[in-house]
């Protein structure tokens, strides 16, 4: 059941899916694997918009150069704060009726069944394939949806695995492209990526819309290009 | 063909016609956009054949054995990676 604070904080957008809507939300466990430049936004989002509980997992402590693009992260946060810690700060100072869970720590073959556990969503904000493959791999073992989101530059790609029913990730990007050290990137191509997937997380709780499933969305925001690509 | 992202950069152009013989798959295709387009060559497939390049034919995504018919739209996006 919501508040009447609950009610009145959600209302702009119960009217987009009503209060049964804002209560799946407020159900719902969302784990965002990765709190850095798509991490953020996703994070600020879903706690703006009511999820229950946010599971944020990453191992790294904010460094200077990520403040472009990291926008939970603050100077005072540099070298200092891990940022799921970082982050849990603020997110519990923008929205007190939400929980903020953490793992600070690198998700691995043998700890992801125990810190994913009751995630009903997965949201992949990682900055490289192996995590993703993995994560591909528990969220079709468990049939729990994933959002992949990735950046470069300008541009960036986002899509919705639904086990059974999409694709999955690797058979998408069957090449486990390597890590890139000081990868280029804007700030605003993460928040743009980002939010969008924080969309598609809402609109796979709520039930509402269609999301992004067997659907490639490719952002070029050099040359303001939006295409979908069909997966099958 | 349609080029996307640093694609775009490499190739100089956001869009071009190509021929090519009929029977022509998709690895064709690449193969004459490299030799088209050398910094394409030089900066996606220098060390790599097998390189990181996603292709979709009139909006659907395809492999490189995929065979080409007339008419056509292909277009080639680079996986990003980061977050």
């Amino acid at each position: 059941m919501l508040s009447e604070r609950e009610l009145e904080r959600y209302d702009r957008q119960i009217r987009i899916f009503g209060v049964d809507g804002q209560e799946k939300l407020k159900k719902a466990k969302v784990a965002v694997v990765g709190v850095g430049g798509l991490g953020s936004p996703v994070a600020y989002y879903l706690a703006a918009a009511g999820v229950g509980t946010l599971l944020l997992i990453d191992e790294q402590k904010p460094e200077l150069s990520n403040l472009n693009r990291q926008i939970l992260h603050w100077e005072e946060d540099i070298d200092k704060n891990p940022k799921p810690i970082s982050a849990k700060w603020k997110l519990e100072r923008f929205n007190s009726d939400i929980k903020v869970e953490t793992f600070v720590g690198k998700l691995t073959k043998d700890n992801i069944k125990e810190v994913l556990t009751g995630v009903d969503v997965v949201v992949d904000c990682l900055d490289n394939f192996e995590t993703r493959y993995l994560l591909d791999e528990f969220a079709h073992k468990r049939g729990i949806p994933l959002v992949h989101g990735a950046v470069e530059g300008m541009f960036g790609q986002v899509t919705t695995i639904i086990p059974g029913k999409t694709k999955c990730l690797r058979e998408i990007f069957p090449k486990p492209l390597k890590k890139k050290e000081n990868l280029p990137i804007l700030g605003a191509t993460a928040g743009v990526i980002g939010t969008i997937q924080a969309a598609e997380v809402v609109k796979l709780i709520t039930g509402y819309g269609e999301v992004l499933a067997n659907k490639l969305l490719i952002i070029d925001l050099a040359y303001g290009s939006f295409e979908i690509v069909e997966l099958v | 063909m349609r080029y996307f992202a640093r694609f775009r950069e490499l190739a100089g152009v956001d869009e071009e016609y190509l021929e090519l013989p009929s029977g022509s798959r998709v690895g064709d295709l690449i193969e004459i956009i490299k030799k088209r387009h050398p910094r394409f060559r030089n900066e996606v497939f220098a060390q790599n054949e097998e390189a990181d390049v996603n292709v979709s034919r009139n909006g659907s995504y395809v492999s490189f054995d995929e065979e080409l018919r007339d008419g056509d739209i292909v277009a080639l996006f680079p996986p990003a990676s980061g977050g």
